[in-house]
Formats: structure tokens, sequence, C-alpha cells
């Protein structure tokens, strides 16, 4: 059992299940979604999704930009959504985070409800992320003093960092998952300094968790994430959030 | 012992770009309508790490390399684009908004576009409008110039023209006006 806090730095939480080009997908699927979810998340929302990708090419690097449809089903509070996009289902739950006791059930209903719509031959990706924005009460402070995972930067170098970015991926289980964890500060307000760690386990081999497996992935997945965010912070921190025992 | 402060300007020259938007002039004091010549390391795609090996050129629209799933990071990198651009006067309100209206992350580019496109020597400036009498609140994008003339409110019209039909049947709204400040 990991530690629990009062005072979790948790901004969002998000798990993804990502579904081979095999799994037959088309434009009613978000219908028959909403249909099966409404009851829970009854504010329907879209958004047109724009992504970059970068391709190797015997002319160097290209960039291309595609664009797809999204569909985002909310909560009445806003609070939890579903996003529902070509083979994509995701699952958010926003501040505060209802713990893994409120955001689990989310999850398997929604991946069930997909699973009840249309016949889902493989996964691509399955990932679980933790967004955490973590405050301290200085503009000025040790990283180390409060962070395990951080930027350490040698003695001829300047101490002192206007910004940064850190960050490395984990592998488990046989390299079949990975971890990113990424340490960087965001604009904070009020004397204060704002960092956001975030850890994003996710699927690193294609099809290498079965259709059926897939909730027991992200049971797997949740322990991992909390472990590495315990390894990432420093007891002070543990204080700030204020453990429940 | 290493420290992070953001007041600091000895930085290795490599990050020397960084200090056109620094982490100071993000937290909204000063808008920043020149775009850097390197890609800030704030504003670089978060998930760079999956793809080593691509270029950190900076993408110029707030696109995440994988399509985000993630509402918290699509609306903290369309912050940052902002922030190159427009001078945000309370960047914790409109975050709590957009979290509101998710919808309009992909109508505000458009605006500032628009509004940059027939107000080039404008500085713009945002904030959430609160309705002081009703339960009511949205984005106001305000155009400065140094002189008014009759020509404002016709190009104000043809701005608008650009990107409100993007706003029919979404929730949430972004208004173009201005406040007849200078800049």
């Amino acid at each position: 059992m990991g530690k629990k806090y009062a005072k979790p730095p948790i901004v969002e939480a998000v798990c993804e299940f990502r579904l081979t080009p095999e799994t037959r997908w088309d434009l009613t699927v978000p219908g028959l979604l909403y249909e099966r979810l409404k009851g829970s998340f009854p504010q329907k929302e879209q958004r047109m999704i724009r992504e970059v990708e970068f391709i190797q090419g015997p002319e160097g690097l290209k960039q291309q930009i595609r664009t797809s449809e999204r569909i985002m089903l909310f909560t009445e509070d806003k609070k939890m959504l579903v996003q529902v996009g070509p083979r994509l289902l995701a699952i958010n739950v926003l501040k505060p985070y209802p713990h893994w006791e409120g955001f689990k059930p989310r999850i398997e209903m929604a991946w069930q409800s997909l699973q009840a719509a249309i016949e889902v031959q493989g996964l691509e990706r399955i990932g679980l992320r933790y967004i955490n924005h973590i405050e301290l009460p200085a503009q000025s402070v040790e990283l180390a003093e409060y962070f395990e995972f951080y930027l350490s930067v040698g003695q001829r170098l300047p101490q002192q960092m206007v910004s940064f970015l850190a960050g490395a991926e984990f592998s488990y289980a046989d390299d079949r998952d990975h971890c990113r964890v990424q340490l960087t500060p965001i604009p904070g307000s009020g004397g204060k300094s704002l960092f956001m760690l975030d850890i994003d386990y996710f699927l690193a081999r294609p099809r290498a968790v079965e259709v059926v497996d897939a909730l027991a992935w992200v049971e797997e997945a949740h322990d991992r994430v909390k472990e590495v965010f315990e390894g990432c912070i420093t007891d002070k921190l543990r204080e700030m959030f204020e453990e429940v025992l | 012992m290493v420290t992070y402060c953001d007041m600091v300007d000895i930085v290795p020259s490599i990050y020397r770009p960084q200090l056109e938007t620094s982490l100071v002039r993000l937290q909204g004091t000063g808008a920043e309508d020149v775009k850097p010549e390197f890609a800030n390391i704030l504003t670089l795609p978060r998930g760079r790490l999956q793809s080593s090996g691509t270029s950190l050129a900076a993408v110029d629209f707030p696109v995440p390399q994988r399509g985000s799933e993630s509402v918290v990071i699509d609306i903290e990198e369309l912050m940052e684009w902002l922030a190159r651009r427009v001078r945000i006067e309370s960047l914790d309100s409109m975050g709590k908004y957009l979290l509101q209206f998710t919808e309009l992350l992909d109508v505000i580019p458009q605006a500032v576009e628009a509004a940059k496109k027939h107000f080039p020597e404008a500085q713009l400036v945002m904030d959430v409008y609160q309705d002081p009498e009703i339960d009511d609140s949205y984005l106001v994008l305000y155009i400065r110039l140094k002189h008014y003339d009759d020509s404002v409110i016709e190009r104000l019209e043809k701005a608008e023209a650009e990107f409100l039909n993007q706003l029919v049947n979404k929730r949430g709204w972004i208004q173009l006006t201005t406040d007849f400040r200078d800049p």
C-alpha cells in the first residue's frame, strides 16, 4: 500500500488507450460511447487536435502536421472527462485528484464501454500519466532539499539556473514499459516557485499487452507511478503534501 | 550546491535565448511580441525526450508532437505560445477559465493571429472579464494602439470575422475589442 496525501500536488491524471490500426473505427463510435457514458459524463464538447510528427526521410527530417477531431465528455463539475478520438480513448481527472479509488472505476467504466461498442483488436499504446504542480515557498530554492530527481551540474558550471528541463526515461517489465519523468520550472506567482513533475508510464512495445489484460496493466502502471513519484521527492515535500496515515 | 533562481543573468551561452522569454516575463508582467530566435526550454514540446535526434527548433504553433491527451499540458503549451505574443494580465485566471472552457483552446490562436494580422502595430492584452452583476465571464483580447483613428472599429470587425464562426456552438467566448489605452 503506497502513501496517500491530504494535499497531493496532482493537477491532472490521464489514462490513455491507443488501439491498433486493425481495430475498425468509424464516425459513429463517439456517439455510441456517449450513449453509454452520458450518465456520468453528460457534457459533450468537441475539439480539433493538431499533432506534429517528425519523419526521418532521405532528405532529412520532415515535419508533418495532422488534424483530427476529438470528442470530450465531461462530468457535470468538469473535473473528469473522457476523450474519444480515432482509435483513442483517454480518461482524465483534474484537481482535486479523487485518489485512485475514484479514478480507477472511471477508467474501467470507459474501457468497458468502448469494448461494448466496438471490437478492440489490439493495443498500440497504453499510458498512465500524472502531472504534478509543486509549489515551493520561495523564488530561489535548493532543489536537492525537495527533490531526489533533478538536474545536477558540475562545479565548473554556474550554480544558479534560470531554467532547466530534467528528464529521464526508465525501463520496466523487461523493457515492455517505459516511464518518462520530467521536472521543469513553470511560471509561478507571488514570490513562489512552481515546478511541474510529469510522470508518464506507458507501454513502450506496441501490442505487448493483450486487450484482456489492459486493466491489469493499468493497475500495475499505477503502482510503478507511485514508486517513481516517491522516488522523486524528499521528506520535506512529503510533509508539505501531508501524508494521511 | 545547485540552486534554482529566476533572478540571475549568468547562464551558459547555449541557453542565452531563454532570456527573451524568461520566467519573470512569463509571469504576465511583460508582453513579448518578438519571437525568440530559438525555442525557450519551457516551450519545447513535452514529449521531446521520446524522439531523440529530432530538431529542437520551435514549432510556430502550440502543437504537441504526439496528440496530447492532457488538458493541463495543452493549456500550458497554449499559454507559453501566447506569452510570446500577448500580454496576459492574469495567468492564474486564464488557466482556470481555459480549464472550464477547453473548446476555446482551438479558437484562441486564430483570434490572436487575426488580431496581429489586422493590427500589426498593436500591443495585444488578454484578460478574463468577470461580469460584476451576473455569474458570467469570458476572455477579452484587447488591442492597444499608440494612435487610434477612424479605421479601428472597421479593422476590429474584420479581425473578428476571421474567427467568429469558430465560436458557434462552443461554450466560452473570446471578445476582441479595445479599451483605447496606450500600449
